[in-house]
């Protein structure tokens, strides 16, 4: 064998992808040849060194949650965004005479009812989280592991209160993807109910506190509010009495 | 597509989804734009899950984000008039390092990542796809759509680039 000949074969030697028969050839030429030798050996090293070396890089939360985001709009069981807007905003329009009716809060809602795309962004978004494997990114029961985890995963805060004690246990939280950007969940239990409660800035910043509305859409209960220049929405399909008292204590809470 | 269909697609596919990522991360050396160009192909790849046959779905999904990121690439390169590509003899000199690869400090690692990335394209996947994703000749072969023997001499023209920009075995050539 000449040494041209060796040369080209080491890579694939190394790499265990040549015959037999070759293989023996070129392990013959190194007993004659130093040089192939140590050429072979470098290449050993470098292949080592990368092997050992070179990052395998983890899919960002992000990026899985856009493509579950994206996955499931290609979901026969969600129904094409048109067709549902509608029948949200005369629902919308219920809940907030619900709200008016049932609680005496105030009615600088319905400018916030008025925005159909992000409650029903975020009730599509909880109905895949019920999907198996789905609920949560972190799972876990302590406030103190789940609020740090969104740290670098967005690029704000979320409350994330303990309510223990009031029977709704924190299940855990997750990265989600509503109204093109990242956002916060953080699931609680009730039950066997689970309650989401979705987070990210307000498009105005600060602003004024603004409190609950609700409304619901397929036997599905949902409550909004602003505070702290976060816009938040919990949904759940808890009954709309316990929705409530949820989101009373959370808000007093954080 | 049916949601069985959907679920199918995630069961089979999404388990590769951080090997299709490191691919991309670096072909576009960029974490942005690998996550666009994954979150395309992934789309991709579901719009044509009915041509998949039960098979290597790994490979299957590699193939379709490399084509994303050579897309991703050509156009890149339209947008900005010099290509930004180093050649591997130009990349910032390094140190001559002992082969002992058990004791890989950080410095070594940058600079690994830093000659990897200066390396062509069409050397650096082929480097990836067999260094990290430990693929076969033959499925590497898939994934580039290049001839077995091309993928060969990439390999080993690749690793010779890097032995010589990390100048392994300097030390014994004197």
């Amino acid at each position: 064998m000449r040494c041209a000949e060796c040369r080209e074969s080491l890579s694939a030697l190394i790499d265990g992808e040549l015959d037999p028969s070759a293989a023996a050839d070129v392990r013959a030429h190194f007993a004659d040849c130093a040089d192939c030798r140590r050429e072979h050996d470098v290449l050993v090293d470098t292949s080592r060194l990368l092997k050992e070396g070179l990052v395998r890089h983890t899919a960002p939360d992000v990026l899985k949650a856009r493509l579950r985001s994206s996955l499931a709009q290609s979901r026969p069981f969600v129904e094409p965004l048109e067709r549902r807007t509608r029948s949200w905003i005369t629902l919308a329009a219920a809940g907030v005479a619900i709200a008016i009716f049932s609680s005496g809060i105030t009615l600088g809602v319905a400018r916030q009812a008025a925005r159909p795309s992000a409650g029903d962004e975020v009730l599509s978004s909880h109905l895949r989280s019920l999907m198996p494997g789905h609920l949560t990114d972190v799972a876990s029961t302590n406030q103190h592991n789940v609020k740090p985890w969104f740290n670098g995963r967005v690029d704000f805060s979320p409350s994330v209160p303990n309510l223990d004690s009031l029977g709704f246990p924190l299940l855990g939280g997750r990265l989600d993807y509503v109204n093109n950007r990242p956002v916060a969940v953080v699931v609680y239990g009730r039950r066997e109910h689970k309650i989401s409660v979705y987070s990210w800035p307000s498009a105005g910043g600060i602003g004024t506190p603004v409190s609950p509305a609700s409304s619901d859409v397929r036997g599905y209960h949902m409550l909004t509010w602003t505070a702290d220049g976060l816009t938040y929405w919990a949904v759940s399909d808890l009954n709309r009495d316990e929705l409530r008292d949820f989101v009373r204590e959370f808000t007093a809470t954080h | 597509m049916g949601q069985r269909d959907v679920e199918r697609f995630e069961r089979v596919v999404l388990p590769h989804l951080d090997d299709a990522y490191t691919l991309a991360r670096y072909l576009l050396r960029d974490e942005h734009d690998a996550q666009d160009a994954v979150h395309d192909a992934v789309l991709r790849a579901l719009r044509h899950f009915e041509g998949y046959r039960e098979g290597d779905a790994r490979a299957w999904l590699l193939a379709i984000v490399r084509n994303c990121c050579l897309t991703w690439l050509k156009r890149d390169r339209a947008r900005r008039s010099v290509i930004p590509f180093l050649d591997v003899a130009s990349a910032e000199p390094v140190e001559p390092r002992a082969t002992d690869a058990l004791a890989i400090e950080r410095s070594d690692r940058a600079a690994l990542e830093r000659v990897v990335a200066a390396l062509p394209p069409e050397f650096r996947e082929v480097i990836v796809l067999r260094e990290i994703e430990e693929l076969s000749y033959k499925e590497i072969s898939d994934v580039v759509g290049a001839p077995i023997g091309t993928v060969m001499s990439r390999l080993a023209r690749a690793r010779k680039r890097l032995a010589d920009a990390l100048r392994i075995g300097a030390k014994e050539a004197g």
